[in-house]
């Protein structure tokens, strides 16, 4: 269900109570990026090689303090398709292809770790998919295990040690044992318990089979839970996803993202198997994110930002209320500011300013790293204003302020005239109170916070791009 | 695809360009300004003096200036950017011998071998004055203030790398880096709270004698105490008293 993750900056949070205004969120209700990374991937360029990625390493390394590493490794395989995914995966049951697929992940981590200064520390970790867990404890193991030889840990008991599973093709026994890894962060997609929803998206999970991954986790050690819930789902109404709401509720995890549908069968081939008359419609879409922000909120999480939340006592609202949240990949990571190195098929790598991503298909993965090269396929570098932008999006999803004469005094603009055309965008939403503007200051609002894709989307200078479509804001 | 490290991808607002200057008045920067601001060199002495000068640039990162063995005809000096000098043994060993920020003068050491006997590598957009060495000492021998300026320029040269005192802790010596950056900065009208840093860790390393991760290790420390916070290349000083506590032994040469 994830995307690989971004590097990003701290500021400061103002606190604010989230306001569900129904009306101005369904007059908002139009396509934006979740902002996960900016400049948002479908402006990576293939003139981006590989020799741009082992530059960038260099430089990374050259700074007087160099960042802390994040590695986050793709297992692209899924025992079975989900028709809502738009992820980079392949379906197989032949676990076989696991072995192949390890010895090009193995090349390659030995080639870039080499890349990398040997004393800048690996501080957080993640596995992704696809289905990490089709890999079996063992390998997984050996694989953190090399990893380990490769990169120097960081031995801070702050270190995230995250994966993604799939409570269908693993069990208790296993989340406890891959806890001996260091995993220390689970996240699991559930989407949605009721019946109906779950076979019309292909995906039989029982609450049973949910609630004994999450006890061998606990019982292993992590220190947080994630679940995973999507409202927009064919054949999802009301009272079945605040029946999917209790149940999840009553599991307790520490965290809990809910995203928004993206129905694009024209750019993910699974979805064509959802027949469109089966999704609710955009007032329903907007009820079930309603109900979900508010049975959330009674229950105690807290409302992070854009689709997370999370019980006050995780790290992730600790952040928030400290002023330390990112914005990565992943949605939020309580992390300062880390070089990203992708690893797998399709993983993303941000490193100081670029971000590079490997071949999308495991055709052009397996033959770059059988060739000797890193697996490239496109990327970025950051120009000034790239950075300047990333920089404020990063303050307003973040912290949902911007300090402008902090800004000023970090970078070399004029913000009022060197935004002119952002702010112009920006004036309908402040009218509509999403953001309150002072001479010094722009704040999201309690009623903004709902709509900070929208909020972000006025400072992105790609923003009219043509031809490229995101999923619905809402 | 192509990138200029210097133009995207790192914002330097602190990074110090010198502005051009004309026949009376001489860049903000300019190695010789001291020269004429106040003391009064006639305007037939400054525009003779602009006569030997010649502004070459940019050079980017990476590129040389003059290196080793190259015939001595001319010093540099910095109108901005950042320039290393270093020498590299028959291993292919690097000894980084100094850093020159802008308004410093690059390529004294040359003055009595008549070659360059080290490598000038801008580390970052670097942009020089060019003087015309033979013509710069016969100047230097009718305008009393030029002679001095260069004599005083020639003494300070040698005795600059008092921070590299292998007998010093690494505490010391990069407190005393950091303060004489600081120093330097000040002395051309710039911050001295705001450094930023062209060089590489690698360089700053090796420049101290150190190893880098120490480098980073005692900036780390450094930060953690509050003495200084470093975002990538830029070092903001914030207990400068403190950091001259350190480099106390260092800072008395």
């Amino acid at each position: 269900m994830h995307t690989p993750y971004r590097r990003g900056m701290n500021a400061h949070l103002i606190p604010t109570t989230p306001l569900f205004d129904r009306e101005l969120i369904a007059q908002y209700d139009v396509n934006a990026p979740r902002y996960t990374s900016y400049p948002t991937a479908p402006h990576f360029r293939t003139d981006f090689v590989e020799a741009d990625l082992r530059r960038a390493i260099r430089m990374s390394n050259d700074d007087p303090i160099p960042r802390d590493l994040s590695a986050y490794l793709h297992i692209p395989f899924c025992m079975s398709p989900c028709y809502y995914c738009g992820c980079a995966r392949i379906i197989t049951r032949d676990r076989s292809k696991a072995a192949a697929y390890l010895a090009r992940l193995y090349r390659e981590i030995e080639q870039v770790a080499t890349c990398f200064d040997r004393d800048r520390r690996l501080a957080q970790l993640h596995f992704g998919g696809g289905t990490p867990n089709f890999l079996d404890a063992q390998q997984l193991l050996e694989l953190v295990e090399s990893l380990g030889q490769h990169f120097s840990f960081s031995r801070n008991a702050k270190r995230e040690f995250g994966i993604e599973l799939d409570p269908r093709f693993c069990d208790e026994a296993y989340a406890r044992q891959i806890c001996d890894a260091g995993i220390n962060r689970v996240s699991i997609g559930v989407q949605d318990f009721d019946p109906a929803v779950q076979e019309a998206v292909n995906r039989i999970q029982s609450v049973d089979e949910t609630a004994a991954v999450m006890a061998g986790a606990r019982a292993g050690g992590v220190r947080s839970i994630n679940l995973d819930l999507i409202y927009g789902l064919p054949r999802q109404t009301p009272d079945s996803f605040a029946r999917t709401l209790d149940q999840v509720i009553a599991l307790r995890p520490d965290r809990i993202a809910a995203y928004g549908y993206a129905h694009l069968p024209e750019r993910f081939k699974a979805q064509r198997q959802i027949d469109k008359y089966d999704l609710p419609d955009a007032t329903t879409r907007l009820t079930l994110l309603q109900q979900t922000v508010e049975m959330l909120t009674a229950a105690g999480y807290v409302h992070i930002g854009v689709d997370h939340f999370a019980l006050p006592d995780d790290d992730l609202a600790l952040a928030a209320v400290a002023g330390t949240l990112q914005r990565n990949f992943q949605g939020y990571s309580t992390h300062a500011a880390c070089d990203l190195i992708g690893f797998g098929m399709s993983a993303i790598s941000h490193i100081g300013p670029s971000f590079s991503q490997n071949a999308k298909d495991l055709v052009g993965y397996y033959a770059a790293l059988d060739n000797g090269h890193l697996p490239v396929a496109r990327g970025l570098w950051l120009g000034d204003d790239d950075l300047l932008r990333a920089d404020l999006i990063q303050r307003l999803m973040c912290a949902g302020t911007l300090d402008i004469d902090a800004f000023e005094a970090r970078y070399p603009v004029e913000f009022e005239h060197y935004f002119r055309g952002s702010l112009d965008r920006l004036e309908p939403l402040a009218a509509d109170g999403l953001v309150t503007r002072t001479a010094n200051r722009i704040t999201v609002t309690a009623r903004g916070q709902f709509l900070l894709r929208n909020i972000a989307q006025c400072f992105d200078a790609y923003f009219e791009s043509p031809g490229i479509r995101y999923s619905r804001a809402v | 695809m192509g990138h200029d490290e210097t133009k995207s991808g790192r914002i330097t607002p602190h990074n110090p360009i010198a502005d051009d200057g004309d026949e009376y008045q001489f860049c903000s920067t300019c190695a010789f300004g001291a020269v004429c601001v106040g003391r009064g060199l006639d305007k037939i002495g400054l525009a003779e003096l602009h006569c030997l000068v010649e502004h070459v640039g940019p050079y980017r990162a990476g590129e040389s200036i003059f290196r080793t063995g190259d015939r001595f005809g001319a010093i540099y000096a910095v109108r901005s950017g950042t320039v290393k000098t270093r020498q590299v043994d028959l291993e292919g060993r690097e000894l980084i011998l100094g850093f020159y920020l802008p308004g410093e003068l690059v390529g004294l050491n040359a003055i009595h071998p008549e070659i360059y006997p080290c490598d000038a590598i801008a580390l970052d957009k670097v942009e020089v004055c060019r003087f015309s060495f033979p013509a710069l000492a016969t100047l230097a021998m009718r305008i009393p203030q030029v002679q001095k300026e260069l004599f005083r320029r020639l003494s300070k040269d040698i005795g600059d790398a008092s921070v590299r005192n292998q007998e010093a802790s690494a505490d010391e010596r990069l407190a005393a880096f950091v303060l004489d950056l600081s120093a330097r900065y000040e002395a051309r009208g710039f911050s001295p709270q705001a450094l930023h840093l062209s060089m590489s860790r690698g360089d700053i390393a090796n420049y101290l004698g150190l190893a880098s991760e120490t480098v980073s290790r005692v900036l780390r420390r450094f930060q953690d105490g509050g003495l200084l916070t470093v975002d990538g290349r830029e070092l903001t000083i914030s207990n400068a008293a403190a950091l001259k506590d350190i480099a106390k032994n260092l800072l008395h040469h």
